[in-house]
């Protein structure tokens, strides 16, 4: 798993879209060094003071980024990374949305071939507070430096939950969207791995949602590799109705298959303490780790 | 997007999985001239998407002609989980000596499509443990994945060759149509060995959806699902009577949880999506007006990237515009006291927490 050091140069691909400069702007903000933007046809320009190039190769050759985020609207998503993957980018954190399932599958291939690691896509992207390091749209003001780490499919409830970890006191190593769609670039799993043997964290929270089996699996590893950390988890949808795309791709019950219920209960029998509202994710996780 | 048994059938054809002779009608007095092409016995199925068709009587094999009108009438009157079928599928009904079940689907955890097929099919399929699986690469199927499947099913002779064709072809139906599923369940063996795909189920990837534009011409499930997709809000009807507005999908699913967990029965689930301007909360009330089970309106907002300020002034514009349903908001972040005054000569009753709301809108505070 790649993350990016402080200070580390980081490529915005999208840079001159609405969305783009707004958040390239804020990742400045933030103390994020956005050191260049990509847009075909754009070369020359300059975004929030960034400078524009038309390929990603041009921008890795002029800054050394080994780190990009991607803001390209899903038509031209997979072709964006495709590109930046050819250019030697290493970590892609990819925001947009709607991306088709063969382009995504396409993606993983072509990652897993390169060695390189890819958040999302449809996530907020991920914020290290320690590090000044924001690749995302999260609001900064909910997140601080700490010690606990923040796992989420969902992009506001990783927002909501890591307000009141910092309200209470509990910042954040790490806080990371998963990505809402039936299939993302890492997995819980491959975090949770990554978490393992660092000791600059001491909890881990796993904001869930219904669909899917990516929960009862995490459930598996946490039994299995006796996983050595406590873990905290919120399970959003046990109202939901089944065969009903709940907003993200990926949040729909099939059958039986990736209900809140069977997601609980498996995080349970792991030992996993769960949260049953967003807001009790904080008090359980700071009776645990204030002891 | 869920495809009808018909629509699905129309793709099979189109990609060779042969399927029986059929009419399609809108109508029961339509029935006797479709039996004329389809012949007798023949089969009447309601086109819906609920599940459960068959056990709620949708589905019925008739022998002469008088019986086709009487059942097809019955049938277009059921409601089959709550949906009213618009049309009916005559099939010509087959005599065969078994049943397979045959799927390409996403198989999320696998990161891969994977082809499932048992060699009994039916309705419990689900739990079948003798299901062989095969996971398909990104570049597709294999004629020796595909015969290696059929040998694992014990297949052999013309009912080999037939699936090995039935496999290859709803693999690049998969494929090419950009489904996360189709699926013929029962695949049905006739006595001379060949094969017969006797129902479909197709998902198609809606966010695939822009490189096929012939199935954006279907019209939507739900009208106001259709107007809602149409202003970009992920917008599901349920059947209770408490409106639930938020921005992100993770947080209005969460405000479901806490509606339903206080006692309290949602009526919709609605994401606004992030970075939610004014015009776009506005849109969203007036959808909500729309929904005549809403008898409340329970709004969950986590500023943050959506400004408060820009949540407050729409839904201020929205109730000051006409009478809507009472409004129950939380709106947290920055700006909150702003968002505060602006609707503090409004009727919105306003919370600082979404437990809090929510015990209001269920009518426990």
């Amino acid at each position: 798993m790649i993350l990016p050091e402080q200070g580390e140069p980081i490529v915005v691909q999208g840079i001159t879209g609405k969305f783009g400069s707004l958040h390239a702007g804020l990742m400045l903000q933030y103390g994020t060094n956005v050191a260049a933007g990509v847009t075909p046809g754009r070369k020359g320009e300059k975004v929030v003071g960034v400078p524009v190039y038309d390929k990603v190769a041009q921008a890795v050759a002029e800054t050394g980024a080994r780190c990009s985020i991607v803001f390209v609207p899903a038509p031209y998503f997979y072709s964006a990374v495709e590109e930046a993957i050819l250019a030697g980018i290493k970590l892609v954190v990819a925001i947009t949305e709607h991306v088709p399932i063969r382009d995504e599958l396409k993606m993983i291939d072509l990652a897993r071939a390169h060695d390189v690691t890819v958040v999302g896509p449809n996530t907020p992207g991920v914020i290290l507070p320690s590090r000044k390091i924001k690749m995302g749209i999260m609001p900064a003001p909910s997140f601080k430096a700490g010690r606990v780490a923040l796992f989420s499919r969902s992009g506001t409830l990783m927002y909501e939950i890591a307000n009141q970890l910092t309200l209470g006191g509990l910042g954040q190593t790490i806080a990371l969207g998963i990505g809402g769609d039936p299939v993302n670039g890492t997995t819980m799993i491959d975090w949770f791995d990554w978490v393992r043997t660092r000791n600059d964290i001491e909890g881990v929270v796993a904001v869930g949602e219904i669909g899917g089996d990516s929960e009862e699996r995490l459930a598996r590893y946490i039994s299995e590799t006796k996983f050595p950390k406590p873990i905290f988890s919120y399970v959003a949808g046990r109202a939901a109705p089944r065969e009903k795309r709940m907003g993200h791709a990926g949040a729909i019950i099939y059958g039986d298959l990736g209900t809140a219920d069977s997601k609980i209960s498996a995080f349970r029998s792991a030992g996993v303490q769960v949260a049953m509202t967003p807001s009790e994710v904080a008090t359980l996780v700071g009776r645990t780790l204030n002891r | 997007m869920r495809l009808l048994e018909y629509q699905g059938k129309e793709l099979f054809e189109k990609y060779g999985i042969p399927i029986p002779l059929s009419r399609l009608v809108r109508s029961a007095s339509d029935v006797s001239s479709a039996l004329k092409r389809v012949g007798l016995p023949a089969v009447i199925k309601a086109q819906v998407l609920a599940g459960g068709r068959g056990k709620a009587g949708g589905v019925v094999v008739v022998s002469s002609e008088g019986q086709a009108e009487r059942e097809a009438g019955r049938i277009m009157d059921l409601r089959i989980g709550g949906e009213k079928t618009s049309a009916l599928l005559v099939e010509r009904a087959s005599t065969h000596t078994g049943e397979m079940y045959l799927s390409v689907t996403l198989d999320r955890s696998r990161r891969s499509f994977v082809l499932i097929a048992t060699s009994s099919g039916g309705i419990e399929v689900e739990s079948t443990k003798d299901q062989v699986l095969e996971p398909i690469p990104v570049s597709g199927l294999t004629k020796a994945a595909a015969e290696s499947v059929a040998d694992r099913l014990g297949l052999s002779g013309s009912s080999r060759d037939g699936f090995v064709n039935v496999a290859m072809s709803l693999e690049r139906l998969v494929r090419e149509e950009e489904c996360e599923l189709a699926e013929i369940n029962p695949l049905a063996t006739l006595p001379d060995g060949s094969l017969l795909a006797l129902d479909s189920k197709v998902i198609l990837d809606d966010n695939a959806l822009f490189r096929h534009p012939e199935f954006s011409q279907l019209p939507p499930e739900d009208p106001l699902e259709g107007e809602a997709a149409k202003e970009g809000f992920a917008f599901v009807r349920l059947d209770g009577n408490i409106a639930v507005v938020g921005n992100g999908a993770g947080l209005v699913l969460s405000t479901l949880d806490l509606v339903a967990d206080a006692g309290g029965k949602p009526a919709c689930f609605l994401d606004l999506g992030g970075g939610s301007q004014q015009s776009r909360v506005e849109a969203a009330l007036r959808l909500v007006k729309k929904l005549p089970s809403a008898e409340r309106i329970l709004v969950n907002i986590f500023g943050g990237i959506t400004r408060t300020t820009d949540v407050a002034a729409g839904l201020k514009n929205v109730v000051n515009e006409g009478p809507t349903a009472p409004v129950y908001a939380r709106i947290s972040g920055a700006e909150e006291e702003e968002a505060r005054k602006l609707l503090a000569d409004t009727p919105v009753k306003l919370y600082s927490t979404a437990p809090e709301a929510v015990k209001a809108v269920v009518g426990l505070a």
